[in-house]
């Protein structure tokens, strides 16, 4: 449900860097979301798809981009996809693994 | 005067972007590029006199305009969390952020914690649901000064309501805050409030399985504290394994099995409290 403050908060910073850029009306938005960052995906997409209408992304594309999570194992250092925070080291079945990547949500640009 | 250059007078000039008009000349003698790669309008009305050099405008007069951003979408959130920590610093105030599920009895342990502290202790409380001020009620018979905040709908506090509650409740220097944050074990393992510690608290009648279920929020904690232990004869809560899970996520947390009912574990947790303070003086 958290989903539904951090669309807010994309439109609040959206807004705020479109009037810096002096641009009234945004194309398009591009928002990294990494699978292990704590933001569900679907329902962050769902969540500023609604909450855009007369804003200044009301006619903007949301283009959501997924980063894979990567893990690196604590005993090995084999580094592997990580689909969720508890999977074990595929090499030496070892646990737990650092977390190297797909913590991300960031957003990323914006076509004015 | 011109703020910038110091030439013209002060009812001509005042800001120093090139759509104000400029009644002054300007001699380009000097070899230089310019690199136009922003778009912007030429309704400026000051002369330039280019003599004996050449150079081009690549200017884009297409609407269409790239903003690169880069930027992470909980940095304001982060932003006001360090400031509040600051804030904490700088009076010496040990706060602490609670997180559990709805039920995990953390307001009676923090009514318990008032109760036998505060004879010693400033202690101040903010109080998070999504709605009603009963627990700040109940946490100010107790004794400690209290504000509730309502989410609305809202599932999480996050730093601006915290910056905003500490307007209206002047903390003493010294004291512990606590901060009970709503009953949500997935939001607000995202939203930095500017604690000092994080503290999760888990029931046995939940099952001893939830750290691997939820795990974002063991892995941001500090401390965990297992309440209602006087219910363990009657339930299938296996504490080890309950710790070994959490501490697969997250190894260096600390554990204080606790009965807010019975007293058991009080101790021990007045104690990580004292701990605390101490190494903030």
């Amino acid at each position: 449900m958290h989903e539904l403050s951090l669309a807010m908060e994309v439109i609040a910073l959206a807004q705020r860097e479109a009037a810096k850029n002096k641009v009234i009306a945004i194309r398009e938005i591009v928002i990294e979301v990494g699978d292990l960052s704590g933001v569900e995906a679907d329902a962050f997409q769902s969540a500023l798809e609604l909450l855009v209408r007369d804003t200044i992304l009301e006619e903007a594309l949301i283009n959501l981009t997924r980063t894979p999570g990567k893990g690196k194992c604590s005993a090995c250092n084999m580094e592997f996809e990580m689909n969720m925070r508890l999977d074990t080291c595929p090499k030496c079945g070892c646990f737990p693994s650092e977390i190297s990547g797909g913590q991300e949500f960031r957003l990323v640009s914006m076509l004015g | 005067m011109c703020e910038t250059c110091g030439c013209g007078n002060p009812d001509e000039f005042k800001i120093h972007d090139h759509k104000n008009d400029h009644d002054h000349d300007h001699d380009h003698n000097h070899d230089h590029d310019h690199q136009h790669n922003h778009t912007h309008g030429h309704d400026h009305g000051h002369e330039h006199t280019h003599d004996g050099h050449t150079h081009a405008h690549p200017h884009k007069h297409d609407s269409s305009k790239v903003i690169n951003l880069n930027m992470d979408i909980l940095s304001e959130n982060n932003r006001l969390a360090e400031r509040n920590r600051g804030y904490f610093q700088g009076k010496h105030v040990l706060t602490l952020n609670l997180v559990s599920s709805p039920g995990s009895g953390k307001t009676t342990i923090l009514e318990k914690t008032i109760l036998d502290l505060i004879p010693s202790h400033k202690i101040f409380v903010i109080e998070g649901d999504q709605q009603t001020t009963r627990d700040a009620d109940r946490i100010e018979k107790s004794g400690a000064p209290a504000i509730q905040i309502n989410t609305g709908s809202g599932c999480h506090l996050d730093a601006k309501m915290i910056h905003l509650a500490l307007q209206k409740m002047e903390v003493e220097n010294h004291a512990i805050l606590f901060i009970e944050n709503v009953g949500n074990l997935v939001c607000p393992a995202l939203f930095d409030l500017g604690e000092q510690k994080r503290v999760v608290v888990i029931s046995v009648t939940e099952g001893d399985d939830k750290p691997m279920k939820y795990p974002y929020m063991f892995q941001s904690s500090h401390l965990c504290i297992i309440n209602k232990t006087d219910l363990l004869p009657y339930v299938d809560f296996n504490v080890e394994r309950a710790i070994n899970y959490a501490r697969q996520l997250n190894p260096n947390l600390e554990f204080i099995l606790m009965s807010a009912k019975t007293g058991e574990g009080m101790a021990e947790w007045y104690k990580w409290l004292e701990e605390r303070m101490t190494n903030d003086q």
